[in-house]
């Protein structure tokens, strides 16, 4: 199987207590993959142990066959991993146009980053009206377009999603749904970390379930539906 | 009070200010990027004006002839160069280092390295321990008013001044640099998930701070014509109170609060003729009132652009 990110094994700590104990998560080229689990799982932790922000301290993770676990957070985004990172985390003092090009930091070439931002402007046309509006003062789910809108300015091969639906209207988390859908068409693989199971499975591919820093369940979004941790879990 | 003599006093507050404010940036801009105070940045200006006297020793030594203005240049070069490397060794090896533990730790280790400066140039500086002439690099020339005289070099050193504080400016809003630095001020994490990287933004902006430090320490020596190994005591601190008057990590305000002190000090003279000695306790006292009244600063952070 061809896969686009590895995680092998990884055990990560805050101080001494282990959040992750033995993770293996394997991320898909081109697709959907999924984690769900309850507050406090991990999940979080997980991406931050991809993207470098808190290195696991034993296992690995490899990136299109190389090794990324202990690298700088930002020499594994250069390799072409982005993040929306749980609870937005817009630069609230800048305007929404600088938090796009943020995203585009490592991006050199003019051209690119304008085309990239006409894109991310057709799906937000919001966005092309409060170009000039710092961040800071705009909504929570405005601020929510501007953190995805940021992902996809540096196009990513590979989108971290953590939580994108927290603390908005259904008809947004619907909507958003339906973003990361067309983000994921157009080719990207989406790791998507989301409490909102239903909504969830409907557009993965592939799913994993963690809970206490481990993975108890995994199947195609077919088999998760039916299986019985999460049937517990979440439908019961 | 006539008018020549107040003109006077402005255009003294204005070049004080001017200093102030060129040291105050600095506190601001490592408080941005890092959440800490760099107590020994006063004694990093000390070090800029001594960098410079020791590129003229070594000049004038090469070159006895050299013209005023292009040693004015080189030795400016010298100092900024000089201290700006410095700066990048500090935060490397100690600053950056400090952070896992308490901000307070990292007062305390820059203030024992501003004792460590200033004892340094004391000891090893041949004749250190006294003041040391700095040399006149500027034409003697001034325009009289009345009882009032503009001098011409303070206006130079002004408009200097003034062309360091807007480039800086642009820098830091116009830029990429600029940009990173903002986004590592206003949330690290998420910077670094962008792809910024942190340490060597960190250095760049203790490099850019100490840069403007040393051309305050080049300027001062030009203004007084004598620098000591003490100067960068009371520098320090009012540039210290300088950018906390402004709200720490805005550098607009930091600029403010240098003029505003310089103002301060200038009121105070001028209300107590009879006991000028005390225009530092009179501006050192309104500071501890304007922070007691805005314990935030004058901006307040909702509405400025913090760095
Ligand atoms: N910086 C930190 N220092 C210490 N412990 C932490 C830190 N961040 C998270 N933890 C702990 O690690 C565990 C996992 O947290 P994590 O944020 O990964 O959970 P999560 O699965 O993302 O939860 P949620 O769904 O609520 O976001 C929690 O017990 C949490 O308290
Ligand atoms: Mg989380």
């Amino acid at each position: 199987m061809q896969r686009a990110l590895s995680i092998r094994n990884v055990y990560t700590a805050y101080g001494k207590a282990d959040v992750l104990s033995g993770v293996d998560i394997e991320i898909l080229p081109k697709k959907i993959t999924c984690l769900l689990g309850s507050n406090g799982a991990g999940k979080s932790t997980l991406i931050r142990s991809i993207l470098g922000l808190t290195p696991p301290r034993e296992g690995e993770i490899i990136f299109e066959g190389l090794p990324i676990s202990g690298h700088p957070t930002h020499s594994v985004v250069a390799k072409g991993i982005a993040c929306i990172p749980e609870g937005r985390r817009v630069f609230p003092k800048m305007t929404v146009k600088d938090n796009l090009l943020m995203g585009a930091y490592l991006e050199s070439s003019e051209k690119k980053i304008k085309m990239n931002m006409g894109k991310v402007f057709e799906i937000f046309p919001r966005l092309e009206e409060r170009q000039e509006q710092l961040a800071g003062t705009m909504s929570g789910g405005e601020q929510a377009m501007v953190s995805i809108g940021r992902g996809l300015m540096s196009s990513p091969k590979l989108l971290i999603i953590d939580e994108p639906s927290l603390g908005l209207s259904p008809a947004l988390v619907s909507e958003n749904f339906r973003i990361i859908r067309k983000i994921n068409d157009a080719g990207t693989a989406v790791f998507l970390v989301e409490q909102n199971v239903r909504q969830t499975l409907a557009i993965s591919h592939y799913g994993y379930v963690l809970s206490q820093g481990r993975v108890t369940a995994q199947g195609t979004a077919e088999e998760l539906k039916t299986s019985d941790e999460v049937q517990q879990a979440y439908f019961g | 009070m006539d008018i020549s003599l107040l003109a006077q006093f402005t255009v003294n507050g204005l070049m004080l200010g001017m200093m102030y404010a060129l040291v105050a940036v600095g506190f601001t801009l490592f408080f941005g990027v890092l959440d800490i105070i760099v107590f020994s940045h006063g004694d990093v200006v000390m070090v800029g004006a001594f960098a410079a006297l020791t590129g003229h020793y070594w000049l004038t030594g090469i070159y006895p002839d050299m013209s005023m203005w292009v040693e004015l240049f080189f030795i400016s070069c010298i100092s900024i160069i000089t201290v700006a490397a410095f700066g990048m060794i500090m935060a490397k090896t100690m600053i950056l280092r400090l952070r896992s533990a308490s901000p307070l730790n990292t007062l305390l280790a820059t203030m024992m390295l501003g004792t460590v400066l200033r004892e340094a140039v004391r000891l090893f500086f041949p004749g250190g321990s006294n003041p040391k002439p700095f040399p006149v690099l500027l034409p003697d020339i001034s325009a009289s008013f009345g009882d009032f005289t503009l001098r011409f070099d303070s206006v130079i050193l002004f408009v200097l001044g003034a062309l360091l504080i807007v480039s800086l400016h642009l820098l830091i809003t116009k830029t990429k640099l600029g940009m990173a630095i903002r986004a590592v001020a206003q949330d690290e994490e998420t910077a670094r998930l962008m792809g910024v990287n942190f340490t060597l933004i960190v250095l760049i902006t203790f490099a850019i701070g100490s840069a403007v430090a040393a051309f305050a320490g080049v300027m001062n020596g030009l203004y007084y014509n004598e620098i000591n190994f003490g100067m960068g005591l009371l520098l320090g601190a009012i540039g210290f109170s300088a950018a906390i008057i402004g709200g720490l990590g805005n550098i607009y305000g930091a600029i403010l609060g240098g003029f505003l002190f310089a103002g301060l000090q200038t009121l105070g003279a001028v209300a107590m003729p009879f006991a000028s000695a005390y225009k530092d306790v009179f501006a050192f006292g309104v500071v501890i009132l304007i922070m007691a009244w805005k314990p935030t600063g004058l901006i307040a952070e909702k509405t400025s652009e913090r760095v």
